[in-house]
Formats: C-alpha cells, sequence, structure tokens
C-alpha cells in the first residue's frame, strides 16, 4: 500500500532518475523559486528593509516631538509619519518577519521537504510585496519632498520639492476610522490604504491556509499534534486567526471601497446630495466593529509567533525541555479563541451599552489567565536550568520581562472606566508598544539570533549581538516607559506638536534619545550581520545543542532538507536522539549526530517540484488590478461599470496565471 | 501531458497515485491519509464562512434601517418571493446533479461526469442569470446600490454570491473541457470533488441569505429611529434568543 511505503531516496538505490532544474543561481532562480527557505530569506529580508522604513518614520516623529513647539515637519507629514510607521510595522515589517520563520523553519521542524503548496507560497510572498509597492508608492515619491522640508529648517535656502504622487501618502491613521476615510473629508490617500491592505490581505490568506495543511498534513511519520514543536503549534494556531479575522477586514475594506467609488453610505451618516446633506442611515460605528474584529485577533497574529520563537529558545538555553508543554499548547489556542471575543474593549469610548461593555471587560481579563500561564511556564523552564545567556537567550528573557508591563497595562485597559481615562493617550501607545516591541520585536531578534546560524552557515558575533541587545533593551525602556506618564499627564496621542506650558517636554526628550539609541542597536544588528557574512565563523549543524529537527541537517539545509525522512517518537526529538533517556527522563550517555553532509550540486535524486514564473504573473496581475483603480487611465463604459484598462489587463493576467498554474505539470516527467 | 494536469502542486509532485518505475509512490503518505488539496477547500470555506458571515452581520445591521428612516423603496415592495423561490430551487437542483457528476467519475463513467457537470453548470448560470435578471427589475423599481441602505446591503450581499456561483459556473466548465481532453479519469475523482465541496458550499450559503433576507418578514417599523449598530446587532440577537421556543 502506498500510504504505508515511505519513499527512500533514488540515489541509495543506485540510480539518479530526475534532473533538477537548471537555474539554482541568479535572479531567475529567485523570482521563479517555490523553495520554502528561499522565499523564507525572501520575506525576512523585505520585512527587514520596511522595518528599517517603518524605523525611520518613527524617528522622525521622536526629533518632531523631541521640544514643544517643534516644526521639524509639517502638521501634515506628521499625521502622514504615524499613519505609515503604524501601517508599515504591522503589516510589511512583524508579519512578514513572522512569515518568513514560518517559511524557512516551520517545514524543517517537521520534518517535510516543502510546504503543502509550494507555489501558492511563492504567489503568498509576491503579492505580499505587490501589496508593499501600492501602500509604498506614495511614500517613496514624498521622501525627497519630507527631507527638503527638513533640510530647509537648517538652511531655509532649500527649496522644498514636491513630485507628483507624494500628496497621496495615507494620513488617517492605521485603523482608519470613519468618517476619516469618507471621500469628503479625503483624497486617493485612503485607496492606496484600501487596495494595499486589501492585496497584503490576499497574501496574508493565501500563506496561513498553506501553513495550516502543511502543519496538518505533512509531519514526519510518528510526529503527532502533541509532539509537534511548540514554534510550529504556534504557527498553527496564527494560521488559524489569519484565516478566521482577515475576511472581517477584507468586507470592511469592501465596503469602504464601494463607498468611496460608488458613492454608498455604509460608514457615513450623511450625504452630499445636489448640494444639501441628507441623512443616510449609515453608520461609521459600523467600521470600527469589522475593523476591531479583525484588529484584535491581528494583536495576536504579531505576538504568538514571537511566543512560539522564544519557547523553543528558551528550553535550548536552559538546557530543559519546555515546562508545560501541553498546557502551553493549550494557552496557545486560548488565547487565540478568546481573542475573538474582545474586539469591542478597543471601542469602549463609543458608547456601548452597559452589557456589552461588562462582557467585553469581563472577556478580556480573562486571555490574562492563558497569558499567564505562559509566562509561569516559562519562568518554570528556567529554574533550576543550566542557563546559557547568548543573545539569543537574552532577547528571549527580555521579551518575558518586557511583555509582562505591556501584558500588565493591557489589564488596566480591560476595565472600561480606566480605558475611558486611557483611550488615545500615550499611556496606550506605551502599552502597545511594549506588547509589539518588547514581545514582538523583542522575539523576532531572538530568532533572528538563534537561526541565522541554520540559515545562513555563518555564526553572527556574540559579542556585537549582546552590544545590540543592550542597547535595544536600554533604548526601548527609554522611549516608551516615559510614555506611561506622557499618557497620564494627558498627553494625547497622534498630536503633532505641544505648547510649553504643557509641561511634556522632559518626558518627550527622554523618549527620543530613547529612540535614537534603538536606531544604534539596529546599525548595530546590521554591522553584525555584515561581518557575519563576510567572515563570520562556519556554523555547525547544530551549533546550540538544540532539540529539534532543524538542527540535524547541515547548515545551511539543503535544497531537498531531509535525505532520510526522520522518525519521531519524542516530542524533543534531537535531544532524544542525542541522548536518550532512562525511561525516567535521565539523559544517559550522549551519543554524537549523524549529520549527512550536502554535496553541491547533487540532489541524491530527490524529486522535488519545478520552479515556475506563473505565481508572480498572477501576482503582478493583482498588482495592475489595484493600481488601474488608482492611477488615471481610460476606463470601458460596460453597463452601469466604468472598468479600468489596467485593471482589466490585470485581470487577464490573473485569469491567464491561474490556469497557466494549474495546468503547468507539476515536476518533469520522469524519464 | 494532461494527465498531469489541473492540480495544485503539492511538495511531492502532482496529487495523483503515480509510481514510478522504482516502485515507490510520487509522494508521501499525508500525515491525516486526505488529500492536501482537498484539505484546503476546508480551509478556504471556513475562511470564505467569516466573509460571508461578515457580509450577513452587515445586512442583518442595517436590516429595516431604510424603514425606520422612511426611505424606500422598501423590501416587501419589491420583492417577487415566487420568483426568487424558484431559482433558489434551481440552485439547490444543482447541488443533486453535483453529487450525480461525482458519483459518475467515481464509478469511471466519463460521459456521466461530462453530463452532470454540464448539467449543474447550467443551473448555476441560470441562477445567475435569473439574478441578474432580478437585479434590473430591481433598478428599474428605483432601488440602486446607493438608494439606500436595504439597497447598498442587499446588493453587496447577494452580487457577493452572485461572484462566487459564477466563480463556480467557471471551475464546471473547466473540469467538462478537462474531460473532454482526457484530463479527468477514474483516479482524478478528487478533483471534481474538490469543485463539489466548493459548489455545495455556495448553496447552502444561499439557503442562508435567501431566509434571512426574504424569508423572515420585514416589520415595518417607520417611527423614524435610528439604533446605534452595534444595538441593533445587540436587538436583532436578543431578539432572535427570545424567539426560540425553549
Amino acid at each position: 500500500m502506498a500510504s504505508v511505503a515511505y519513499p527512500t531516496p533514488q540515489s541509495q538505490q543506485g540510480a539518479v532518475t530526475v534532473q533538477k532544474p537548471s537555474s539554482t543561481s541568479g535572479l531567475v532562480s529567485w523570482l521563479t523559486t517555490i523553495d520554502h527557505k528561499r522565499i523564507g530569506i525572501m520575506y525576512g529580508t523585505s520585512a527587514f528593509l520596511f522595518f528599517l522604513l517603518g524605523g525611520l518614520e518613527a524617528i522622525l516623529i521622536r526629533v518632531q516631538l523631541a521640544r514643544p513647539e517643534n516644526t521639524f515637519v509639517d502638521l501634515q507629514s506628521y499625521n502622514e509619519l504615524f499613519t505609515m510607521h503604524a501601517t508599515t510595522m504591522v503589516f510589511l515589517a512583524l508579519m512578514p518577519m513572522s512569515a518568513a520563520f514560518f517559511n524557512y523553519v516551520v517545514p524543517l521542524q517537521i520534518g517535510a521537504r516543502d510546504v503543502a503548496f509550494p507555489r501558492l507560497n511563492a504567489f503568498s510572498f509576491w503579492t505580499f510585496i505587490a501589496g508593499a509597492i501600492v501602500l509604498n508608492l506614495p511614500v517613496l515619491a514624498s521622501l525627497p519632498g519630507t527631507f527638503t522640508y527638513i533640510f530647509q529648517q537648517i538652511v531655509s535656502s532649500v527649496p522644498v520639492l514636491h513630485l507628483p504622487w507624494s500628496q497621496y501618502v495615507p494620513d488617517q491613521g492605521w485603523y482608519a476610522y470613519s468618517p476619516l476615510t469618507a471621500p469628503m473629508f479625503s483624497g486617493k490617500e485612503v485607496d492606496f490604504w484600501v487596495l494595499g491592505i486589501q492585496l497584503l490581505g490576499v497574501a496574508s490568506l493565501a500563506a496561513s491556509f498553506n501553513f495550516i495543511i502543511t502543519i496538518i498534513n505533512m509531519r514526519a511519520p510518528g510526529m503527532t499534534m502533541m509532539r509537534l514543536p511548540i514554534f510550529t503549534w504556534t504557527t498553527l494556531i496564527v494560521s488559524v486567526l489569519i484565516a478566521m479575522s482577515f475576511p472581517a477586514v477584507t468586507i470592511g475594506l469592501v465596503l469602504l471601497a464601494i463607498d468611496r467609488l460608488a458613492g454608498t453610505s455604509f460608514y457615513a451618516p450623511y450625504a452630499l446630495v445636489n448640494g444639501q446633506l441628507v441623512t443616510t442611515g449609515g453608520d461609521p460605528i459600523l467600521w470600527q466593529h469589522l475593523f476591531w474584529i479583525f484588529g484584535h485577533p491581528e494583536v495576536y497574529i504579531l505576538i504568538l509567533p514571537a511566543f512560539g520563537i522564544i519557547s523553543e529558545i528558551i528550553p535550548v538555553f536552559a538546557k530543559k525541555p519546555l515546562f508545560g508543554y501541553g498546557v502551553m499548547v493549550y494557552a496557545t489556542a486560548a488565547i487565540a479563541f478568546l481573542g475573538f471575543g474582545v474586539w469591542a474593549h478597543h471601542m469602549f469610548t463609543t458608547g456601548l451599552a452597559a452589557t456589552p461593555t461588562a462582557v467585553f471587560t469581563a472577556g478580556t481579563m480573562l486571555i490574562a489567565i492563558p497569558t499567564g500561564v505562559k509566562i509561569l511556564n516559562w519562568t518554570a523552564t528556567m529554574w533550576g536550568g543550566s542557563i546559557r545567556f547568548t543573545t539569543a537567550m537574552l532577547f528571549a528573557v527580555g521579551l518575558v520581562s518586557q511583555f509582562v508591563i505591556g501584558g500588565l497595562s493591557g489589564v488596566m485597559h480591560a476595565v472600561s472606566p480606566v480605558d475611558t481615562q486611557h483611550n488615545d493617550s500615550y499611556f496606550v501607545v506605551a502599552h502597545f508598544h511594549y506588547v509589539l516591541f518588547g514581545g514582538t520585536v523583542f522575539g523576532l531578534f531572538a530568532g533572528l539570533y538563534f537561526w541565522w546560524p541554520k540559515v545562513f552557515g555563518r555564526m553572527l558575533d556574540e559579542r556585537l549581538g549582546k552590544l545590540n541587545f543592550w542597547l535595544t533593551f536600554i533604548g526601548f525602556n527609554l522611549t516608551f516607559f516615559p510614555m506611561h506618564f506622557l499618557g497620564l499627564a494627558g498627553m494625547p496621542r497622534r498630536y503633532w506638536s505641544y505648547g510649553e506650558q504643557s509641561g511634556w517636554w522632559f518626558w518627550n526628550s527622554i523618549a527620543s534619545i530613547g529612540a535614537l539609541m534603538i536606531a544604534g542597536s539596529i546599525l548595530v544588528f546590521m554591522i553584525n550581520v555584515t561581518r557575519s557574512m563576510k567572515s563570520g565563523a562556519k556554523a555547525p549543524a547544530d551549533p546550540w545543542d538544540a532539540a529539534t529537527l532543524e538542527w540535524s541537517i547541515p547548515s545551511p539545509p539543503p535544497v531537498y532538507n531531509f535525505l532520510e525522512v526522520p522518525q519521531v517518537t519524542h516530542v524533543n526529538q534531537l535531544w532524544y536522539d542525542k541522548y536518550g533517556d532512562d525511561h525516567g527522563g535521565q539523559a544517559i550517555t550522549p551519543k554524537p549526530l549523524n549529520v549527512i553532509p550536502a554535496i553541491e550540486g547533487d540532489d541524491h535524486g530527490v524529486h522535488m517540484p519545478n520552479p515556475s514564473w506563473y505565481p508572480m504573473v498572477a501576482s503582478i496581475g493583482m498588482l495592475l488590478l489595484a493600481l488601474g483603480i488608482l492611477i488615471p487611465n481610460p476606463h470601458i463604459q460596460v453597463l452601469f461599470l466604468g472598468i479600468p484598462v489596467i485593471s482589466l489587463l490585470g485581470t487577464v493576467i490573473i485569469v491567464l496565471g491561474v490556469y497557466g498554474w494549474a495546468f503547468e505539470p507539476a515536476s518533469e516527467p520522469a524519464h | 501531458m494532461a494527465a498531469t494536469a489541473a492540480e495544485l502542486q503539492t511538495a511531492h509532485g502532482s496529487g495523483s497515485d503515480h509510481v514510478d518505475s522504482h516502485g515507490h509512490s510520487d509522494h508521501p503518505p499525508s500525515s491525516t491519509g486526505l488529500d492536501s488539496r482537498k484539505l484546503v477547500m476546508w480551509a478556504f470555506l471556513a475562511s470564505d464562512t467569516m466573509f460571508f458571515g461578515a457580509l450577513i452581520g452587515v445586512y442583518m445591521t442595517y436590516r429595516g434601517r431604510s424603514e425606520a428612516m422612511g426611505m424606500g423603496p422598501y423590501p416587501y415592495d419589491i420583492f417577487d418571493i415566487p420568483y426568487t423561490s424558484v431559482s433558489a430551487f434551481v440552485l439547490l437542483m444543482s447541488s443533486l446533479t453535483m453529487v450525480l457528476a461525482l458519483a459518475a467519475i467515481q464509478r469511471g463513467n466519463n460521459r456521466g461526469l461530462r453530463v452532470w457537470l454540464t448539467a449543474t453548470a447550467l443551473l448555476g448560470a441560470i441562477f445567475v442569470g435569473g439574478q441578474f435578471f432580478e437585479f434590473t427589475m430591481f433598478v428599474r423599481e428605483g432601488l440602486t446600490l446607493n438608494s439606500n441602505m436595504f439597497g447598498s446591503s442587499f446588493f453587496v450581499l447577494t452580487g457577493f454570491h452572485g461572484l462566487h456561483v459564477t466563480v463556480g459556473v467557471i471551475w464546471l466548465l473547466t473540469l467538462v473541457w478537462m474531460s473532454l481532453r482526457g484530463g479527468i479519469d477514474q483516479s482524478k475523482s478528487l478533483n471534481v470533488e474538490i469543485a463539489g465541496l466548493y459548489w455545495h458550499f455556495v448553496d447552502i450559503v444561499w439557503i442562508v441569505i435567501f431566509t434571512l433576507v426574504y424569508l423572515i418578514p420585514y416589520e415595518n417599523v417607520g417611527n423614524g429611529e435610528v439604533t446605534h449598530s452595534a444595538e441593533g446587532a445587540f436587538h436583532f440577537i436578543t431578539n432572535a434568543i427570545r424567539s426560540l421556543p425553549f
């Protein structure tokens, strides 16, 4: 039966029957790749570039706020900066960086040769790039203008550059509340934002289906669900969150686009008819509901991958199995499940009735329980372990400590009277940066330092790494802790400038110094990466004495990942392979790890699917479809619909891409 | 080769149970024993449920809003329940022909496959055509996408469903074309089964939409009160719970 016989590599039978596709290096090989490892590297690289862009926006914000009544950037630019800082960090930096880890690590952890649908994976990546392009076209156009304005502050003779499209930078805030997005009060910048997020949603949904099926269906023999590495578990749960929450915002954005393009009033209580304001019955609060039904699960989409990463790192560097593995899995699932029932705590100030307010308050507080369980489990894992404070471990422990601060202020916001006081103040800004920076960014850096040797085959420098960590840690606390004080002192978020008499300047200047420190720490990271690439020590297969399967293969892994598909019998399989146990959990004599070296250019006859152009073609179609709506081009009138020519072309390309994809042979026919 | 056509590619090559000259299968057994392509369709349908859930939620939020504001045309003025019932019946019958198509190919009956797939696509096309005609009539009677909240939410919800049926019809016709080229044999019945999952889902969604939008009677409130949308949804849920028989 096929269901029992697992294929053995053909080389062991002395015959190589299938030629690998010819191009394995060069631009074309990257454009057409469907290898999860390469896609992971591309996700990581682009996420880091967007992290730099979002960071630059943050620095400009902090410089503007460094002293009272500053005019470093103008009012309009400031609105654009905070909108694009948030949108870029959430959708273009943190989510894709998590996706980079999903892509690279998950198939290796479950002993698979790739994800379940490699071409769909490439499509997700290229559609993400298309969405990023749509979102950032106006930003790129406005950068010269922003910089010349800044130089004008120093040298007054510098003229301010205005490029076409630079006026289309989204400025309505990352959650785009109605009526700021109504056609009456906004321009084309909202359309750029709507279509950009829409494309990113398509990319995320496609990726989430792929990872759900990969994890459910591609596990190595013997790897039951309760033997999955914990990072793979969080990937599965995050993918379910994406699949179930993105539809709400997608529909929300569709209605917004229809409001803007066709003149409906889903979010507009008033409409202009022949110069007269008439009531329509539309409700701006509906947008808030649809946005936060997505937006709150999104918070967990951002934080749970980081939780998964440090749940891998802490056991390795404490040399102890994760405390309460099963409880950890259930806690993650509980956070995700409860996360769907608490969205209205973002909307306490909209005037909900008493019952919903009470329900959402209680629901939000409940989430503190599984989250507290996780904190306890990480602490108990370290308890009594022989801890090695590598950079990865420092970032992981940093997450545990910093996330607790953000989590606790989150519990404060669960109480609606308190939230009413904090809402739209810097206290909230402090809270979510402790969660998203102190949580997600710390976790992602921990993951970068942990898996870097596996991905690139070279070690990162530990001394620079520790400098990187401490600069980040101190800079982060300098930047965001004072924001608690500022918020309680009444400073509202999103204010462009503040007066001398406000008393806010001291903590604001401290925060700005902290932001520069964070920038310095990122610079240290980039120096570390450059040095590692040029002269870093070669990484062995298992530099950390780790517990999961990705460390049993060479660094970097060969294209087929596992020459022999691993057999799994235990939850920390690699530790079991190396140390075994005496059935009482005590380690017995260590066994050396048997790594089968990868031979350059030899695929050992492992049958891998071919590269393909079609995923990128379909994504280019998506890009054109969106651009056709955004940029001026002739329209074709079909019945009551005016269809832009470029969008029509995009649709045709999508159809061609999908059909080409479906009818393309999956791999070259065997000889 | 047509034999490998129209399959989402898995990491281990095509989804077929092709066994090569070395006597081993082209792809390893999946962890669950189910084909990944079938599972991904279920994952997509779960997500699609949330899409329709959001749209139905929007419709229910604005249900009765136009009556409350005195902005016609109203649903009870404009709906032709017998007409829409007939087209709903046509769509539900297409689920039957879809089942017959799958049963045919699972028995290796290629001609039966094509006959029943064509019938399913035809019934789907009749439904979409009927919807197009219905929309045209509504527009003629003054209900447009932006005439009132009823018009906006009605056209977006039913239009989104109609788009799903249209995609399904194109998919079914693609399968007929593949079958004519000899691309679907008994071992590839999964291609038909996956399209069937999608088709049945779209039918089930129509049952929900038809009930909520057309069948449940509209109260003529007319007191000019506009409720907060969250409250409106909340009232609808509490009223629905109160009306339960237990």
